[in-house]
């Protein structure tokens, strides 16, 4: 997805305005799924979600097309909001013991496939809070790899390693449950 | 490559994606079409949010707070220190000194002025009177029952700082008059001598055209007067200059003291040599030693009474002069040149207090620069733990 925040000289603001409100519709319930899935918490995620929407807007003339696309530099703002809310709240530890809520994984909209979601949820549970983190940046944000890297800072091959290293994981943690 | 299984997997987490509330995404929307308006920025103090802070990670800040109140401190100390030590110097400037030293400030007052020469002979019985005496007149420099010089209370006048001490001054004016205010002016010069009690030594006054017309006065002026005296010279006309000059001469003053009163005990021992000689060459002898040291002694009286003089009297020249100032920076229109300097004082003075501001604000932008960049660099650590 190629988008540009910052526009040429006269009409500078309303494009960047407009830009960004492409980004924001297009990111709104991505940036949240992936905040929710690191808090773990409804409401902080909301909250949380909402500041780093109001700081990209804030910084949004500063974005530089060159350094990634804006879904990446939206995502690590988000990031950065997010790892501040659990580090300010302590969370670490609920987060990695914290059985999943169900209800808003949105568990029950399938009676048939629950007892398959509940399985993968508790693996999910099972990963480091990084390999979880990578598999909520993939699917529930929807970034593809080289947005992954830009947002956790390293290669794309790397990014690419650590995922699939998560989904094996993942995999087996889903096999061994079931 | 992914295979069915991967995804199903994929399929299966996408279902799991949390979705947030229409409610927050309405709220949101709202916010976002307006332009996301600024929340409360400050966070809400609140005592158990303090409370709840560990001791360790309060070190950090703390540390770079005190470092930051040392510097300030220490900038403040330092440019408090710098102003007194620049204060005592003015101070020290305005004070005589040994050496020559020159000030457009008025000196000191000295002791009221008795009278404009004293006689010779009144000059030994009052070898000091043009020293000054600043502390007062139980602490005046005085001779003792032996004729001995004792310098006032603690204090000694050759001492460097001491109070009491002869200090010869001189000052110059030169006023600018029209060619045919010349006469009228030099009245008024003769007219503030005397009203303040001064000798008008030499004067010349000459006519014609301007830049030739003009007048000249040495002056001596009771150095008691000498500021009012200057203050009345200085009304008759545009003051063109005005320069004040001192020079410390405590030193010699002291010193020819000394060897009077040692005189003077030479001669009585002499005389009582002679009552007691019982010779005719052994009378001769002593009177020839009486004599040559009665000459020594006057030599040393007429130097003292110099001294006494140069403490006493001020030499002021006054010059009257006529057609454009030498120096066109002092008096007259303002010109470009005067512009010119104002504005080089003015980028002098604006460049010194931006030297003192950057001595201030450098070191504490660099403490501030390094205690952000720290905590970047300990935000940064503590995001990595929070997942790691």
């Amino acid at each position: 997805m190629e988008q540009t925040l910052v526009a040429e000289a006269k009409d500078a603001p309303r494009a960047g305005d407009l830009a960004f409100d492409r980004l924001y519709r297009s990111s709104r319930d991505d940036v949240y799924a992936y905040v929710a899935s690191l808090l773990r918490d409804a409401p902080a995620a909301e909250e949380v979600t909402a500041a780093a929407f109001e700081r990209a807007y804030r910084k949004r003339n500063r974005f530089d097309p060159e350094r990634g696309e804006p879904r990446a530099w939206l995502f690590g703002i988000a990031r950065n909001a997010a790892l501040d809310e659990l580090r300010r709240r302590g969370r670490q530890a609920e987060l990695t013991a914290e059985p999943a809520d169900l209800e808003s994984f949105g568990a029950a909209e399938g009676a048939e496939h629950s007892e398959r979601r509940l399985a993968v949820s508790t693996a999910l549970e099972q990963l480091e809070p990084a390999e979880r983190e990578l598999i909520a940046l993939k699917f529930f944000a929807g970034l593809e790899n080289r947005e992954i890297a830009r947002v956790l800072g390293v290669s794309e091959s790397n990014a690419g390693t650590k995922l699939h290293r998560a989904m094996t994981k993942l995999r087996e943690a889903c096999d061994g449950d079931a | 490559m992914e295979t069915p299984r991967d995804d199903r997997l994929a399929e299966e987490l996408r279902a799991l994606r949390p979705a947030p509330r229409p409610e927050f995404t309405a709220e949101l929307d709202e916010r976002a079409a307006a332009g996301f308006p600024r929340r409360s920025r400050l966070p809400r103090f609140s005592f158990d949010r303090l409370r709840a802070i560990q001791p360790r990670r309060m070190l950090l800040p703390a540390g770079g707070v005190a470092v930051i109140a040392i510097a300030v401190t220490s900038a403040v100390v330092g440019i408090s220190g710098t102003s007194e030590e620049s204060g005592r110097r003015t101070v020290e400037a305005t004070a005589p000194s040994p050496e020559d030293t020159s000030s457009t400030q008025p000196p000191r007052r000295l002791k009221e002025f008795a009278a404009p020469i004293a006689p010779v002979e009144s000059a030994a019985a009052e070898p000091l009177r043009g020293i000054e005496r600043m502390s007062g007149a139980a602490s005046a420099p005085s001779f003792d029952g032996g004729g001995r010089f004792v310098p006032g209370s603690a204090e000694l006048a050759s001492k460097p700082g001491v109070r009491n001490r002869a200090v010869e001054r001189s000052a110059q004016i030169v006023l600018g008059a029209d060619p045919a205010d010349v006469g009228e002016d030099s009245s008024k010069v003769f007219e503030a001598v005397h009203a303040h009690d001064g000798i008008v030594m030499r004067s010349s006054t000459r006519e014609g055209k301007p830049g030739v017309a003009g007048a000249r006065f040495e002056l001596l002026i009771p150095s008691a007067k000498l500021s009012d005296a200057l203050a009345a010279l200085s009304e008759i006309d545009e003051v063109r200059s005005r320069h004040e000059a001192t020079a410390d001469i405590t030193a010699p003053t002291v010193n020819v003291s000394e060897l009077l009163q040692d005189s003077k005990a030479r001669i009585d021992s002499l005389l009582g040599q002679l009552q007691e000689a019982e010779t005719e060459s052994e009378r001769e002898a002593v009177e020839a030693e009486l004599r040559q040291e009665r000459r020594h002694r006057a030599r040393l009286r007429a130097s003292l009474q110099n001294l006494q003089r140069r403490a006493d009297l001020s030499r002021v020249l006054v010059r009257i002069e006529t057609g454009a100032a030498e120096n066109p920076t002092e008096g007259g229109a303002w010109s470009v040149g005067d512009a010119l300097d104002d504005a080089g004082k003015i980028l002098a003075v604006a460049a010194a207090v931006t030297v003192v501001a950057l001595a201030i604000l450098g070191p504490i932008a660099l403490i501030a620069l390094l205690a952000w960049l720290a905590h970047r660099a300990w935000i940064r650590r503590e995001r990595r733990r929070v997942l790691s």
